[in-house]
């Protein structure tokens, strides 16, 4: 018995260094790529530069003004965007025991589109009133999939049935909306839906930010509840979880994420949907962390924004580099993970 | 608590269709119980109406004559553990992390992983014999091996009851024995009222104390396999012609199918 105590404790232990170790290490991928993000551009900055500067220990006029008032606000917005990004895809997909249940899969990126484009076209909307209603597009289309999907109880399978159910009428809604449209309003609506974290507006930025430093506490905490909720409902509850109550913050938690994200960014695709998978695969056998999924959408919204600047002979938007990549990866996902036994 | 377990008047169903009507039942102490019945004669809503895994139409489950309503899932789920029928393990988990899982209603937002818990699982890991697969990914596991697991992350739980729903669906013949030897022994050792759901009428006459038989929703009788096993019971609950004999080595009852 005391060696299987040992073994048991060595166990729990090995898994923990390992979560925190991999958490880390992406930590400081998503921070180097962050540096990394403000150092590329027409003039080039060393990493010291850039980091004096951000952290105000040297002060130079020129340096300051290309790091923290050019390229920061890009690079706070990749890095925040996809946090949250990475975050609400690894919840989702947890919660739903699929790989395919990112949110921007299932229908919350697109409801928040319908309600920015019908936004934008119908009622010439700009400014700040584009992302609120994003927000109240994804809210709306989250507690309809969740209406729809529910019959005693939750399966992940209907979810994200019935998700691809109502994106696709979401984005059917989308196209009828443009083709009604004028040129102009067409254009502005097209340049949101494919989404770019350089679009971001500070106050839009700010509300996320916020945001996420008050939602990603909840979201560690709520991981404990998560770890049940994965072995599925009837033992989640027979091991005393509130199944209705955990199931329904951890789908709002990050729809509303989500929600902001796309409001800040427009609906950027596939890093939901890659975040999680990237850093489970990294963490295993460790279970997958909410942290490490946000490092990893982070860096990878990043280094994709890097790619769309810089890498390409034209600026292209952000989500055109992560559907180019997402896409293969999706692909590669649909014809792996139910074959593995996986599915939901 | 010590985890007595009552069903009064109880009345279960799924949609529109009512499975159980006003069933009486009491669980005995200290006992290995199974449910037996045809397929679709209600055993397992029973099972799940009983861990409150189904919410009573009318009736109700007394834990230590409360009702099961009453009593707050987490504090429940400190005396009654539940296995459901094929239970799916997430991607990639180690034996060690699923079988850890079962301490999960003695933890919370503050009380994190003690001395306790580790105690706990060594202690299910070592009953159900897995103790040397503590590192494995469960997806390698044999069948037979994946379902000690499953039982010892119940055990983990540390309750005075443990319901299992099937547990020996899709396992062979051997592993079928296997796995009711260990919750004979597991109820002999500690003393945990157990109730299990079985297929098998012989297995289950051959190893547990008290038998339930089923059908169309109501018990038709219970008691010990030796004094309630008779060719007119089975007749009434499979709707099967047999022969009862006493099993060559343990002297149970046995059912053999007659011909027609």
């Amino acid at each position: 018995m005391p060696t299987v105590t040992t073994a048991v404790r060595s166990g729990k232990t090995a898994l923990a260094r390992r979560s925190v170790v991999v958490t880390a290490v992406l930590g400081v991928v998503a921070f180097a790529a962050f540096v990394l993000s403000m150092m590329v551009g027409s003039v080039w900055l060393g990493a010291g530069e850039v980091l004096g500067s951000l952290f105000r220990v040297t002060v130079d006029r020129g340096t300051d003004f290309i790091v923290l008032d050019l390229r920061l606000p890009q690079a706070t917005s990749a890095l925040t965007v996809g946090f949250a990004l990475g975050v609400s895809g690894t919840l989702f997909q947890q919660l739903l025991r699929n790989p395919l249940a990112a949110p921007d899969f299932v229908g919350v990126s697109s409801g928040a589109s319908v309600a920015a484009v019908a936004g934008i076209v119908v009622y010439g909307a700009g400014g700040l009133a584009v992302p609120a209603m994003a927000v109240v597009g994804a809210l709306v289309s989250a507690v309809l999939m969740y209406v729809l999907a529910f019959r005693d109880g939750l399966s992940g399978y209907r979810f994200i049935l019935v998700g691809i159910g109502v994106s696709a009428f979401m984005i059917g809604v989308v196209g009828y909306l443009l083709t009604r449209a004028d040129l102009h309003d067409a254009r502005q609506a097209m340049h949101w839906l494919i989404g770019s974290v350089g679009q971001a507006g500070p106050t839009e930025l700010r509300v996320l930010m916020v945001v996420l430093v008050a939602l990603v506490p909840v979201a560690m905490l709520l991981q404990r509840q998560l770890r049940a909720l994965e072995l599925g409902d009837d033992l989640a509850r027979g091991l005393g979880t509130r199944v209705e109550w955990a199931r329904f913050a951890l789908i709002a938690l990050p729809v509303v994420l989500i929600g902001l994200a796309t409001a800040v960014a427009g609906p950027i695709q596939f890093v939901a949907l890659v975040a999680g998978p990237v850093a489970a695969r990294l963490l295993r056998p460790a279970p997958g962390g909410v942290l490490a999924a946000g490092f990893t959408g982070a860096a990878v919204l990043l280094m994709a924004d890097m790619v769309a600047r810089h890498v390409l002979p034209t600026e292209l938007p952000t989500g055109v580099v992560t559907g180019a990549v997402g896409a293969p990866y999706l692909l590669w996902l649909l014809a792996t993970a139910n074959r593995e036994g996986v599915g939901g | 608590m010590t985890g007595r377990l009552r069903a009064e008047q109880l009345s279960l169903g799924y949609d529109d269709r009512n499975v159980l009507e006003a069933l009486d039942l009491d669980v005995l102490d200290g006992r290995l119980t199974a449910i037996v019945g045809a397929n679709a004669c209600g055993k397992s809503t029973l099972l799940r109406g009983l861990a409150r895994l189904l919410k009573p139409r009318a009736g109700r489950v007394l834990l230590d004559d409360r009702s099961l309503q009453d009593v707050g899932t987490r504090e429940v789920a400190q005396v009654l553990g539940m296995l459901p029928q094929t239970p799916v393990a997430p991607d990639g988990i180690t034996v060690g992390d699923l079988v850890s899982r079962g301490r999960h209603p003695h933890q919370g937002w503050f009380r994190r992983w003690n001395a306790a818990d580790e105690a706990a699982v060594a202690k299910a890991l070592t009953a159900t014999g897995t103790q040397d697969l503590v590192g494995r990914p469960i997806n390698q596991l044999s069948g037979g091996q994946r379902q000690r697991v499953w039982v010892a992350m119940a055990l983990a739980q540390d309750t005075e009851l443990l319901l299992l729903d099937e547990p020996t669906t899709f396992l062979d013949i051997t592993h079928q024995v296997d796995l009711l030897r260990l919750l004979r022994d597991l109820n002999a050792d500690t003393g945990k009222t157990i109730v299990v759901v079985l297929h098998d009428l012989n297995l289950a006459c051959r190893y547990v104390h008290h038998l339930i038989a089923m059908a169309d929703g109501r018990v038709v009788t219970e008691g010990p396999p030796a004094e309630v096993v008779t060719p007119a019971l089975v007749e009434k609950v499979f709707n099967l012609p047999c022969v009862v004999v006493p099993d060559p080595v343990a002297g149970t009852p046995m059912v053999v199918p007659a011909e027609n």
